[in-house]
C-alpha cells in the first residue's frame, strides 16, 4: 500500500513537468518565428 | 507566525514580500501587456486575436484558464473529504471533459470560422432569444467564476500574509484588472504563458516537497493506525466520492465546457488545425495539475490536519504555510495568484466580448456597429463586472457549491446547443423552450423545494436515468457518430437501470443535474423532429464574421508594422 500510494502522489509532478516543456517548446518555437518574421507572436 | 490549530503553526510572508511579490507579478504581466498593445486596438482581436494563435500560446492558455485557483482549492477539499479517490473524480473527469468537447470544437469552428462568442453563433443559427440566453448564461457563468477566484484570492492572502480577505481580492481585482483593460484577449491569452509556467513549475516542485515534510511514505500507516482515515477514503473505488463527487461532476463539467465563454473563446482564437494538439496538451495540464494539487487534501487527511476554522477553502494555503520555507512559501503564493489571475482575466475577456459582440454588436447589427465604441463597451464592461464580483466575493460562498451549481445550470444547454450544430431541424422555439423548461425542472430539484419522494421521486429517477442516456449519447456522438451513440446511450441507461431506481434522488445534486439534461432533451427533440425547417449552416458564416472593416484592417496591419520596424531598429 506504502509503495502504490507514494508513487501515486508523486506521479503527478513528474506529468506537470512534462507538459511544461512542451508548452515552452512550442511557445518559443513560435516566439522566435515570429520574431524573424518582424510580427507579434500575437 | 500566527497558531493555525491545535499543534501547528503557519509561516506566513511578511508585509514587504508580499508587496514585492505583487509588484513583480503583476508588473510583469502589465510590462508583457505594454509590449502588445497597440494605440489602437482591433475589436475583433480585442475578442479573440485574429483567429489565429499558434499552439505554444493556445495550448498555455487554455490550461491556464481551464486551471483556476478554485480548482485548485475544490480539488484539495476532495481529496480532504474523499480521501485517495477525491481528486481524481475532481480531475480526471474535469480533464476528460476538455478532450470531449474537442470534436464539437472542431465542427462549431467549422460552421462558424470566424465568430467570437457562442452566443454569436446561436443568434446566426436561431434568433435573439436563443442567443441572449446562451450570452445571459455566459454572464452568470463567468461573472460567478470570477468572484470564486477573487475568494481564492482573499483566502490566500488572509492565510499566507498577515493582510486581511478584504485587502487580498482587492489587490487580486487591481492587478488582473489593470493588464486586461487595455488589449482584452491578446494580453490575457500571452500573459497566460506566464501564468502557467509559473503554475506548472511550481506545482512540480511543492507538491513532493509538502509530502516528504509531511512524513512522506511513513504517514499513510500512521494515518491508518491513528484512524485518520476511514475505510472508505481508502478506496480508490469509493462509491461515496463518485456518487457525491465525481458524478455530479462528469454531468457538470461537460455542460461547463459548452457554456463557458472563456473556452469558446479559445476555440474561435485558435488556428482551426492546432485544435487538436491544443486540446490534448490542455488535457493532459489540467489533470496532472489539479489531480496533483488534490494531493495536498490526501496528506492533510493521513496526517490529520483540522482546516483553519473549519473552512476546506483554506486547505492550500494552510498546507503551504505549514509545511514549506519562506521561498516555496513564496512560488506557493505565486502558484495560487498566477491560477486565479489567468481564469480571471479570461472571465473579463469573455464578459467584454460577450457585451461587445452579443449586446452591442449584434443589437446594432453587423455593419452599423462602431469598432471603437465596441471596445469602449468592452472595457467598461471589464470594469462593472470586476466591481459586481468584489461585490459578490464578500459574501463568502463555497467554492464548490458554486462550481457545480454553475455547471448543473448550463446542463440545461447542452443538447439544445450541441444538436443545433448538426440537426437542421432544431428551431428557436425548441431551443428556448427546452432550456426554460429544464431550467424549470432543475431549481426544486437541486434545492429541494419540492419533496422528492412518491410519484415526484419515481418521476424524477426516470428523468435522471435518461439524463444518463443523454450524456453517454452526446459523449458517444462527439468521437463515433450517431448510430453508437444511440447504442452507447441505451446500454447505458438498460445498465444503471438497476442500480438507480430508488436511489438516484437520495443525491439531489447529481439528480438535478440529470434531470436538467434529460428535460432539455426530450423538449427540444420532440419539438423539432417533426419540424419542417432544413437550415442551411453557411448562414452562420456570413453572419458571424468580423466587425473591423477591411478599411481598419489595412490601417492597423500599417501601424503594426512600422511599430515592428521601429522596435527592431531600437534593437
Amino acid at each position: 500500500m506504502t509503495v502504490g500510494l507514494t508513487i501515486y502522489i508523486l506521479m503527478w509532478p513528474v506529468l506537470v513537468a512534462t507538459v511544461m516543456f512542451a508548452i515552452a517548446r512550442g511557445f518559443f518555437k513560435e516566439w522566435l518565428k515570429a520574431r524573424r518574421e518582424g510580427r507579434m507572436i500575437i | 507566525m500566527p497558531p493555525a490549530s491545535e499543534g501547528q503553526e503557519i509561516l506566513q510572508i511578511s508585509i514587504p514580500v508580499v508587496v514585492l511579490l505583487i509588484i513583480l507579478f503583476y508588473g510583469g504581466t502589465l510590462l508583457i501587456s505594454y509590449f502588445i498593445s497597440r494605440k489602437k486596438e482591433n475589436a475583433d482581436d480585442y475578442m479573440t486575436a485574429g483567429n489565429k494563435i499558434g499552439f505554444g500560446v493556445s495550448a498555455a492558455s487554455m490550461t491556464a484558464t481551464w486551471i483556476w485557483a478554485s480548482s485548485m482549492y475544490a480539488s484539495a477539499e476532495a481529496g480532504y473529504n474523499y480521501g485517495v479517490s477525491g481528486p481524481i473524480h475532481y480531475g480526471f473527469w474535469g480533464a476528460l471533459m476538455i478532450l470531449f468537447i474537442y470534436p464539437f470544437g472542431k465542427r462549431i469552428r467549422k460552421v462558424a470560422p470566424r465568430a467570437h462568442t457562442l452566443a454569436e453563433v446561436m443568434y446566426a443559427r436561431h434568433g435573439r432569444s436563443s442567443q441572449l440566453m446562451l450570452a445571459g448564461s455566459n454572464v452568470l457563468g463567468s461573472t460567478i467564476s470570477l468572484t470564486s477566484n477573487f475568494i481564492a484570492g482573499g483566502a490566500l492572502f488572509a492565510i499566507l500574509t498577515p493582510l486581511n480577505f478584504g485587502t487580498g481580492i482587492v489587490v487580486v481585482a487591481a492587478g488582473v484588472l489593470l493588464y486586461t483593460l487595455w488589449s482584452g484577449f491578446r494580453a490575457s491569452v500571452l500573459t497566460d504563458f506566464v501564468q502557467v509556467m509559473a503554475m506548472l513549475g511550481a506545482t512540480a516542485i511543492i507538491i513532493p516537497v509538502v509530502f516528504f515534510a509531511a512524513g512522506g511514505p511513513d504517514m499513510f500507516e500512521a494515518g491508518v493506525a491513528a484512524g485518520n482515515v476511514t475505510p472508505e477514503q481508502q478506496s480508490f473505488f469509493s462509491s461515496e466520492a463518485f456518487m457525491n463527487q465525481g458524478a455530479p461532476y462528469i454531468a457538470a463539467v461537460l455542460a461547463y465546457a459548452i457554456g463557458n465563454q472563456t473556452i469558446a473563446q479559445r476555440l474561435f482564437a485558435v488556428r482551426e488545425d492546432l485544435i487538436k494538439p491544443t486540446f490534448v496538451t490542455a488535457t493532459i495540464g489540467y489533470g496532472a495539475t489539479i489531480i496533483g494539487i488534490g494531493m495536498f487534501g490526501v496528506i492533510a487527511l493521513y496526517v490529520g490536519i483540522d482546516p483553519l476554522n473549519g473552512d476546506l477553502n483554506s486547505l492550500i494555503p494552510q498546507m503551504a504555510g505549514t509545511y514549506l520555507g519562506p521561498i516555496l512559501l513564496c512560488l506557493a503564493f505565486i502558484m495560487i495568484i498566477g491560477s486565479l489571475s489567468s481564469t480571471a482575466d479570461s472571465d473579463l475577456s469573455a464578459l467584454s466580448s460577450i457585451v461587445m459582440a452579443d449586446v452591442y454588436g449584434q443589437g446594432k447589427g453587423r455593419g452599423k456597429a462602431n469598432p471603437r465604441t465596441m471596445l469602449t463597451v468592452g472595457r467598461v464592461t471589464m470594469i462593472v463586472a470586476t466591481a459586481a464580483a468584489l461585490y459578490f466575493a464578500t459574501a463568502q460562498f463555497s467554492i464548490l457549491d458554486l462550481l457545480v451549481f454553475v455547471g448543473a445550470m448550463w446542463g440545461c444547454l447542452v443538447f439544445p446547443v450541441i444538436s443545433s450544430f448538426y440537426w437542421k431541424k432544431v428551431t428557436n422555439a425548441a431551443f428556448s423552450v427546452s432550456v426554460v423548461a429544464a431550467l424549470f425542472v432543475f431549481l426544486p430539484v437541486r434545492f429541494e423545494w419540492i419533496p422528492v419522494d412518491g410519484i415526484l421521486g419515481y418521476g424524477v429517477e426516470i428523468l435522471s436515468i435518461i439524463g444518463i442516456g443523454v450524456i453517454l449519447g452526446i459523449m458517444g456522438f462527439g468521437f463515433f457518430g450517431m448510430k453508437p451513440a444511440l447504442i452507447i446511450a441505451t446500454v447505458g441507461m438498460v445498465a444503471v437501470l438497476p442500480f438507480s431506481f430508488n436511489y438516484l434522488s437520495d443525491y439531489p445534486v447529481l439528480s438535478a443535474s440529470l434531470v436538467a439534461y434529460a428535460v432539455s432533451f426530450l423538449v427540444c427533440y420532440f419539438m423539432s423532429f417533426r419540424s419542417k425547417q432544413d437550415f442551411d449552416y453557411s448562414v452562420i458564416k456570413k453572419i458571424t464574421g468580423d466587425f473591423d472593416t477591411e478599411e481598419d484592417e489595412a490601417q492597423l496591419e500599417r501601424t503594426n508594422v512600422g511599430n515592428a520596424a521601429t522596435d527592431k531598429q531600437g534593437e
